[in-house]
């Protein structure tokens, strides 16, 4: 069934990985301790080690369990959480300074050596899905200054290491827990933690419940314990129709994804709340530049001026989201309002630069990814450009397109990263991992390579706006939408604050 | 063995007509079996609806006009239009033009890889039925639609892969019927004479085997296209039939249901209706032509 | 009959060996890498290596099922690419969901075929008759999901009166469990229902005809006391056996009942695993659900041939 397909794509398409300007917390009076909050997730879980997680939906019960080093805030600038100041003495030296106060849920104490620990076993996992090791490529080594201080040395200076360290490569489990549960961790990481809520059960396609943390290190404003709820309880529900029914039937208190098509009802109900964050992601399509037709930049100039982005975020997004004109979105430091290369579409002018071929559009099996492709389709026949489409398994589809690289366009969005090398390099870099079209551009490889080796963002930022300004002239990829993340929450759900990446974070959450 | 596992369609619950019996004239049939009528001219309905959609569909059926979708039924548009704006109702005239063939196609793969394999097993006998029989019973060991899936999923998703699959599941059916049938032919005094008479086993085959075969194979036939619709259109609901924007009911279903929840109920509305119609026609057919064709049922 | 048992099982050897190189085969000739699934976003080529030698993908084909088949008869299916879980677990937490699920559709469809079958067996020919075979030919032309769609819009949409889709384990809460059973219950065992509802019928035509109920019938009994005394027990015996095939063949129409309500059964697993690429708990599902079937069919002959004996074996 296709729908499986949708939770597999739903991963990379939908679960996006920041945003920005969340909203402030929704509160109505003091908090209440107390209650059980039911959340849905869009899939089933795959891992509870950070080490071997490759799914957006995980880090969403992570970051409830788990500290990382380093915290982001709304405008997604890093915070202290487990580290309270990180410095680069020199741009191959970063020395964090940690916390003394904290103690994982099993009672092993939280220090230095408890980092170094973690860190190597994400640097050097034999585990075959492990998957932080190129998270932290450019660590060198962990050195162990005291108990309140541990220090990277790089092997090279990189500007994407503050972020690895907020997102899973940054989390670190009790070392007496990891040592103890052994493959265990996995699936049952009792007392691993050191956040907010710890592990109870998992009992898989049906719930997975984690009770709050009493000895949590982190209070309110008011000096009050957090979290606030005694229990949380996670709930797969794959169907987006059965997510709304059961917000709806206050089966569960929250979701994270609905489909666009039902955001009008869901803020029409009087006891949901929906909000939505813009997205670190990108949508669009790769064109493959080794092969014809787009080994003729015309032809693939000739695409990006003939589509209709407005039209794709007005029927598939039901406006959810924005018109994409870049790998940054507007979410990121780096964003360029000024950059609109491709805005409305222009099938003549397309037609003068290139018209009468043909060429095949793969997607993945899913309703939108398919809806999208028609679209795209109606639209560049307008152009004389004639495209067939070809929904595929999305383990297929990846596999011909990232691996094999045997597809002549191929509609593949990206979830975002809160650098934007995260978003760029892999992309547009030659031979860059995420680089299915083999676009090569020596100018980019440049850019790019200057924006790794520079830690001053004011720097960074005119080197990422001109590689962008290249690559979407260039049309290495067709841009067409940046997804939103909603959130839809019942009206009980008090003292939620959206973080921009999109992952709820609930320690200070409560229930009317 | 008398019994064969299940399929989609309870075929094979009575095994039909043996002995020299010659197929009854068509206007008799008709004239005796007014239920065979009915299940003749819906088919025909829904065959020419499919054939001539060309010309009488409103609209074309996969021109999108994002402008307008979603509209519920109206005057422009009889049955509404779809999540693209297209014409829901020229989307399902032209939906037959893809079901209707699949069925026949997939049920005439079956047919004849079945047939022949029958044919051969029950006329050859010995290690060539033994080896022959256990192929078809490894095929048949697997759930039908499970198979289906699998194949395609294995092939890959594309209308030609679905037929394939579909006429891959069905060759069990007809290569047990007519083994039975040959198996149970040769033993009879008729054809036992024209083997003493020195007739060739083509010749046996041809004259004396086929025309007795030919009653319950177009039983089966009819009852096979209804399964061979229902699983093309489960096959197109989970999205392994043709590529959009083919017009193919399964999938216009599926697209329809998630849009249920908005109240936009027409979207899956009218491929519904049709695949229900056409399976219905078939199933009629194949009941009515059994009923009509099984003296053991005319006591 | 002994000789008949052993014949049978003999014959189920190859065809359980040919079932066993199917799955392989259908598996591993399915285009696309479990690694990419795996890996996910973390993709990259060495991961993928290091995967493929760990599943035994690096090896040739023919050393890959020879493998396969040593693991198979130590009752070892493999582990799920996705989460693993070993397959047998992965199956055996989904199957109760689905055995629930396929009792429900069996009891509703009995209930329906057994007194629809025999009243219109009685009625032959009348309007209740005719109404009848219409009702079973419509229910055997209606597509599980489309049963499925209807009942969502009614009872879901418009009457709000049962929750559309989801599953409450039967520990957790009775009511909430039977309130989402209903639905897929209904959807599921409709096809069913139908062909039960046939063949009760046309065996209760037989049994009717038969010499002994036309003298029971001659000595003046009424028409409730022969079917009840007499024809109901023996009309029975056949479709006994067409119900014993329906339980080995659940899976079938599991599977898209299962998708189209979110019910976490083994249908569902299938196709979530076959779009996942997930081989080995794809090979299990359908190893399972090809034994199961075998067996079943092997049960049923067997019960058949104890049952009535003017069938003979050779």
């Amino acid at each position: 069934m296709r729908r499986v397909g949708i939770l597999v794509a739903a991963v990379l398409f939908l679960g996006a990985c920041g945003g920005a300007g969340g909203t402030g917390g929704t509160t109505n009076g003091a908090p209440k301790t107390g209650g059980t909050l039911k959340v849905a997730q869009e899939t089933e879980i795959n891992s509870l080690d950070p080490n071997t997680s490759g799914l957006v939906v995980e880090r969403e019960i992570y970051y409830n369990m788990y500290d990382s080093l380093l915290g982001i805030d709304a405008k997604l600038n890093f915070v202290p959480e487990l580290a309270t100041r990180w410095t680069y003495t020199d741009d191959r030296t970063l020395v964090l300074t940690l916390r003394k106060d904290v103690k994982f849920q099993d009672g092993t104490d939280f220090n230095a050596d408890a980092v170094k620990f973690n860190l190597e076993r994400y640097m050097t996992s034999t585990d075959p899905a492990a998957a932080r090791k190129s998270d932290l490529a450019s660590v060198q080594s962990v050195e162990v200054q005291d108990p309140a201080t541990a220090v990277l040395h790089l092997k090279r200076p990189d500007a994407t290491l503050l972020a690895a360290l907020v997102d899973r490569a940054g989390m670190i489990l009790s070392p007496t827990a990891i040592k103890q549960l052994g493959a265990n961790l996995a699936q049952t990481p009792t007392g691993a933690g050191s956040g907010p809520f710890e592990f109870v059960e998992w009992k898989r396609d049906d719930h997975l419940t984690l009770k709050r943390n009493a000895n949590y290190w982190r209070k309110d404003r008011a000096g009050h314990a957090l979290p606030y709820l005694d229990q949380l309880v996670y709930r797969p529900i794959t169907d987006l129709n059965a997510t709304l029914a059961s917000l709806k039937t206050s089966d569960v208190d929250m979701a994270r994804v609905v489909a666009g098509k039902d955001v009008d009802a869901v803020k029409a109900d009087p006891n949901l709340v929906y909000r939505n964050t813009p997205s670190l992601g990108y949508g669009g399509f790769y064109l493959n530049r080794s092969a014809p037709p787009f080994n003729d930049p015309a032809k693939a100039k000739a695409v990006a001026l003939a589509v209709d982005r407005a039209q794709i975020l007005k029927n598939v997004l039901f406006n959810v989201g924005v018109v994409s004109y870049g790998p940054i979105t507007a979410a990121s430091w780096a964003f360029d309002p000024a950059e609109k290369i491709y805005d409305k579409p222009d099938p003549e002018k397309a037609k003068a630069t290139a018209t009468g071929f043909s060429f095949t559009l793969k997607t993945a099996n899913t309703q939108d990814q398919i809806q999208i492709g028609q679209l795209i389709q109606a639209q560049l026949a307008k152009a004389g450009i004639t495209v067939n489409l070809l929904p595929e398994d999305f383990g297929k589809l990846t596999l011909e397109t990232r691996v094999q690289h045997q597809f002549q366009a191929s509609l593949a969005g990206w979830s975002g990263r809160i650098d934007p090398d995260g978003n760029m390099y892999a992309f547009f870099h030659t031979g860059g991992s995420f680089n299915d079209g083999l676009y090569s551009n020596p100018q980019v490889d440049q850019l790019l390579e200057q924006g790794r080796a520079t830690t001053d963002q004011a720097k960074r930022k005119p080197l990422y706006q001109e590689a962008q300004r290249i690559i979407v002239g260039d049309a290495a990829y067709v841009f067409t939408t940046d997804p939103a993340t909603p959130q839809i929450t019942s009206r009980k759900v008090q003292g939620f604050t959206l973080i921009p990446d999109g992952i709820n974070r609930l320690a200070e959450v409560w229930k009317s | 063995m008398s019994t064969a596992a299940p399929t989609f369609i309870p075929a094979e619950e009575q095994i039909p007509a043996l002995g020299e019996q010659q197929p009854a004239g068509l206007r008799r049939l008709l004239l005796d079996h007014p239920r065979i009528l009915v299940g003749l001219l819906l088919l025909a309905i829904l065959a020419v609806v499919a054939l001539l959609a060309p010309w009488i569909s409103p609209h074309n059926p996969i021109a999108v006009d994002a402008d307008n979708a979603r509209l519920p039924p109206g005057a422009g548009h009889l049955l509404g239009t779809d999540e693209l704006g297209r014409d829901v109702l020229s989307r399902v005239f032209w939906g037959g033009r893809i079901s209707l063939p699949v069925a026949f196609v997939a049920v005439g793969v079956g047919l004849v890889a079945g047939g022949l394999t029958g044919v051969l097993a029950g006329y050859r006998g010995g290690v060539t039925d033994l080896l022959l029989m256990r192929l078809v019973d490894a095929i048949l060991a697997f759930p039908a639609l499970i198979l289906a899936i699998a194949l395609v999923a294995a092939l890959g998703p594309s209308l030609r892969n679905a037929m394939i699959a579909i006429g891959i599941v069905q060759i069990p059916v007809y290569a047990r019927l007519t083994r039975a049938q040959v198996l149970q032919l040769k033993s009879l005094d008729f054809v036992t004479a024209a083997r003493a008479l020195g007739a060739s086993p083509a010749r046996i085959i041809g004259r004396h085997m086929l025309p007795n075969l030919l009653n319950p194979l177009i039983v089966q036939v009819s009852l096979s296209a209804a399964f061979g619709m229902l699983a093309e259109a489960t096959l197109s609901f989970l999205g392994l039939s043709a590529p959009p924007p083919t017009p193919d009911w399964g999938f216009m279903i599926s697209t329809g249901q998630s849009f249920l929840v908005n109240g936009d109920w027409w979207m899956a509305a009218g491929p519904g209706a049709a695949i229900c119609l056409a399976v219905f026609g078939f199933n009629w057919l194949g009941d009515s032509l059994r009923d009509a064709l099984d003296p053991r049922l005319h006591r | 009959m002994l000789e008949y048992i052993v014949r049978r099982l003999g014959l189920m050897v190859p065809t359980a060996f040919l079932v066993t190189v199917g799955v392989f085969l259908l598996i591993h000739l399915t285009p696309g890498d479990p690694a990419t699934v795996i890996l996910a976003e973390s993709y990259t080529p060495e991961a993928a290596a290091q995967i493929h030698k760990d599943l035994g993908l690096d090896r040739p084909l023919p050393q890959q099922y020879a493998l396969y088949l040593g693991r198979l008869l130590h009752g070892d299916l493999g582990r799920s690419v996705r989460n693993k879980l070993p397959v047998t677990q992965a199956i055996g937490e989904r199957f109760p969901a689905t055995l629930e699920l396929g009792i429900a559709a069996l009891l509703w469809s009995l209930l329906i075929a057994i007194p629809m079958g025999t009243l219109a067996a009685l009625r032959r020919g009348r309007v209740l008759d005719v109404v009848a075979s219409g009702l079973t030919v419509a229910g055997i032309s209606v597509p599980n999901f489309v049963v499925g769609i209807m009942l969502i819009l009614f009872f879901g949409l418009v009457l709000r009166v049962l929750p559309v889709g989801g599953f409450t384990a039967l520990t957790e809460s009775v009511p909430d469990n039977l309130s989402r059973l209903v639905m897929p219950a209904i959807a599921l065992g409709t096809f069913g229902a139908a062909s039960n509802m046939r063949f009760t019928r046309s065996s209760m035509i037989e049994v009717l005809n038969q010499d002994y109920i036309r003298t029971a019938r001659a000595k003046g009994a009424g028409w409730w006391r022969v079917v009840n005394r007499h024809a109901l027990k023996n009309a029975l015996i056949p479709v006994v056996t067409i119900v014993g095939l329906q339980v080995g063949g659940i899976l079938e129409g599991a599977l898209v009942t299962e998708t189209v309500f979110s019910w976490p059964g083994v249908g569902k697993l299938a196709v979530e695993s076959i779009f996942a690429k997930d081989f080995p708990v794809v090979q299990g599902i359908v190893l399972m659900a090809a034994l199961s079937f075998m067996l079943a069919n092997l049960l049923v002959d067997l019960v058949y041939a104890w049952l009535d004996p003017r069938i003979s074996y050779s």
